[in-house]
């Protein structure tokens, strides 16, 4: 078993990765998913084992260059840490390494160099560090057989596969055998997208040798240090007396809130761990002379929820205005509509209509005082934030 | 609707006054016709006059030139909204350091890497800076193509000329005329609203905007005066 060194990643995995397994990090493009395998590699190597990078898309010093950057020193391990150099001989450069695929846009020419890699080392964690790069020149369908081979072969010699790949648009097929069928493991490392990437995450897609656990988690990248785990903001808002504090109170597995004569000045604080999602809530005051406070939250905000009193039609104006505020840092969101117990509620479509919305905003029907539509609404949100991958 | 201009009057009257958010254009002209220098200018004007974020992916010229050029021309970039992601300077063994405006990428090979870079420029503008308006410009797409087949480039373009239009931003793509097959501009073309095309006659230089009004604008002829694309004529 050689652990990822990832926070939680090991944790979820059973402990990490056994020998002869492969696993894939599938993560999507613009996001930073290749530190993925150089950390794994580097864990690996500080438990003293022997490990090989496999090197296409860049030269292997540059590689080196970003163990260093994270303040990893790999220079320790020379004895142990290998390069297989795809790159150099593709530029007409030569190369200082142990194993040179002398020909990287031909299978069998990296096919050759990765098997005898393996057949001479002991047992390794064998990192690719851009599948995706070896696809570009080898083709699709070539390298999907050859990953097949060496996988098999890391069985036979007790190797640990991993590779880094990016998910441009292949083939469905391609993508397909990726996701789900030439790996033992799939970690899906994806962006949280509403106009740009704001924030990244990784979760298990798939894994043979450990019980399927459906969690993400929020990353970020340190320099030095890695990858660090990161939990979420989420804004509650909406007018005056709309029911925002006891949405954060419904929400919370704990909750306080700074108020006076009953209502929200400062700011209702909530923490919720819901279906393997965990994240911190802040409820903004309603008045407009605290707008301020809702643009200082929503600037580090990941999503967020609009409440609005569902018999008070009139104060949709107001609800719009601070939909604004928040909008304009491109923040998924989702209106709640409260109250929905009470007479005169206009139903979600009725809102939609009065606030003129497109019908891919989500209004979910909300009695926040009983809990109900609570959890749902958070699901939907969290669906916004981690969709599209 | 035009969101964005290029600074260069004639060209945007003859589309309409402008572009709308979420274009993707190819910018594509012979060697040595100084498309360069159109690409500088429209990046000076949208960044300094528009007041909007410029991302330049640079795979022949370092970050480092490509800013000193602008202070020889005496023009000075609103450096908070400008962001070059160089391609050369690692490959060349060059000392590379990143800063507020500068990221590095490994190598014009590695995509993942640019992709990469790009994402982050546009996070910190739209998230942290709150600019609404971005453009992004390759230059250039041909020094890609001979790194990386043609299948490849299609997919990086295809995911981030989707990224454009979903951010609102504009994107321009540089490429040479002349280097690659018409089949490989052909296939590209599809990810693409419109081109800005030039070409050159009798040592003569002309521009003119395809597919960003329903009709070709006319040819422009025009000369470089240092950093300034000036149109002097009509064909």
């Amino acid at each position: 078993m050689i652990e990822t060194g990832i926070p939680k990643l090991d944790e979820f995995l059973g402990g990490g990765i056994p020998k002869g397994k492969s696993i894939a990090y599938y993560i999507q493009p613009g996001v930073e998913g290749e530190i993925f395998g150089l950390q794994t590699i580097y864990s690996s190597l500080k438990k003293g084992k022997t490990g090989v990078f496999v090197v296409s898309s860049t030269i292997p010093d540059i590689i080196k260059g970003q163990f260093k950057e994270f303040g990893w020193d790999i220079h320790q391990f020379k004895d142990k840490f290998f390069f297989v150099d795809a790159y150099d001989t593709l530029i007409g450069a030569p190369s200082n390494e142990r194993f040179v695929v002398s020909n990287p846009d031909n299978i069998e020419a990296f096919s050759k160099t990765i098997i005898s890699a393996m057949k001479e080392l002991p047992s390794s964690t064998i990192v690719f560090g851009s599948l995706s790069t070896i696809i570009d020149l080898c083709g699709e369908k070539e390298t999907i057989e050859a990953v097949r081979e060496w996988n098999k072969m890391a069985k036979i010699y007790d190797h640990v596969m991993v590779y880094n790949f990016t998910a441009w648009p292949y083939s469905e097929e391609t993508l397909k055998a990726i996701k789900e069928d030439i790996f033992n493991a799939v970690i899906s490392v994806g962006g949280i997208a509403e106009r740009v990437i704001f924030g990244q995450y990784f979760g298990i897609f798939k894994s043979d040798w450990t019980k399927e656990i459906k969690k993400s988690m929020l990353f970020r990248i340190l320099r030095p240090g890695g990858i660090k785990l990161y939990i979420p903001k989420i804004l509650v808002t909406g007018p005056f007396d709309s029911g925002k504090s006891t949405f954060v109170h419904a929400l919370s597995t704990r909750a306080i809130s700074v108020d006076r004569l009953g209502t929200t000045i400062a700011l209702d604080h909530g923490h919720i761990d819901y279906k393997g999602f965990s994240a911190d809530i802040f409820g903004t005051p309603g008045q407009e002379r605290f707008d301020p406070i809702i643009k200082l939250l929503s600037g580090e905000s990941m999503g967020v929820f609009l409440i609005v009193d569902s018999t008070n039609p009139t104060d949709f104006i107001r609800a719009k205005q601070m939909l604004e505020i928040t909008k304009s840092y491109g923040l998924p969101y989702v209106i709640i509509a409260n109250k929905q117990d009470l007479a005169g509620a206009l139903t979600p479509e009725e809102i939609r209509k009065q606030f003129n919305l497109p019908l891919d905003v989500p209004i979910v029907p909300v009695v926040a005082k009983d809990k109900k539509g609570v959890y749902e609404a958070f699901e939907v949100l969290i669906d916004k934030i981690t969709g599209g991958l | 609707m035009s969101d964005y201009t290029l600074g260069i009057k004639e060209l945007d009257t003859a589309i309409g006054g402008g572009i709308k958010k979420g274009s993707n254009i190819m910018l594509i002209g012979p060697p040595m016709c100084g498309k360069e220098i159109v690409l500088n200018s429209i990046m000076y004007y949208g960044a300094a006059k528009n007041e909007n974020a410029v991302i330049t992916v640079t795979t022949r010229e370092s970050a480092t030139h490509i800013l000193e050029w602008f202070k020889e021309q005496k023009l000075t970039l609103p450096l908070s909204r400008i962001g070059i992601i160089d391609c050369v300077t690692k490959t060349l063994g060059g000392a590379s350091v990143e800063n507020e405006n500068i990221k590095i990428a490994s190598s014009p090979v590695d995509l993942t890497g640019i992709g990469v870079k790009i994402s982050q420029f546009f996070e910190e503008y739209f998230m942290k800076k709150n600019i609404r308006k971005t453009q992004l410009h390759i230059n250039s797409l041909s020094t890609i193509l001979m790194y990386s087949n043609i299948q490849t480039v299609f997919r990086f373009l295809h995911v981030f000329t989707g990224r454009i239009k979903a951010a609102g931003s504009l994107g321009i793509y540089m490429i040479e005329s002349g280097m690659h097959d018409e089949q490989a501009i052909s296939i590209l073309k599809q990810l693409f609203d419109g081109m800005i095309e030039i070409k050159t006659e009798n040592d003569k230089n002309f521009i003119r905007v395809v597919g960003l009004s329903p009709k070709p604008s006319a040819w422009f002829e025009y000369e470089i005066e240092g950093a300034n694309v000036k149109i002097v004529g009509r064909k």
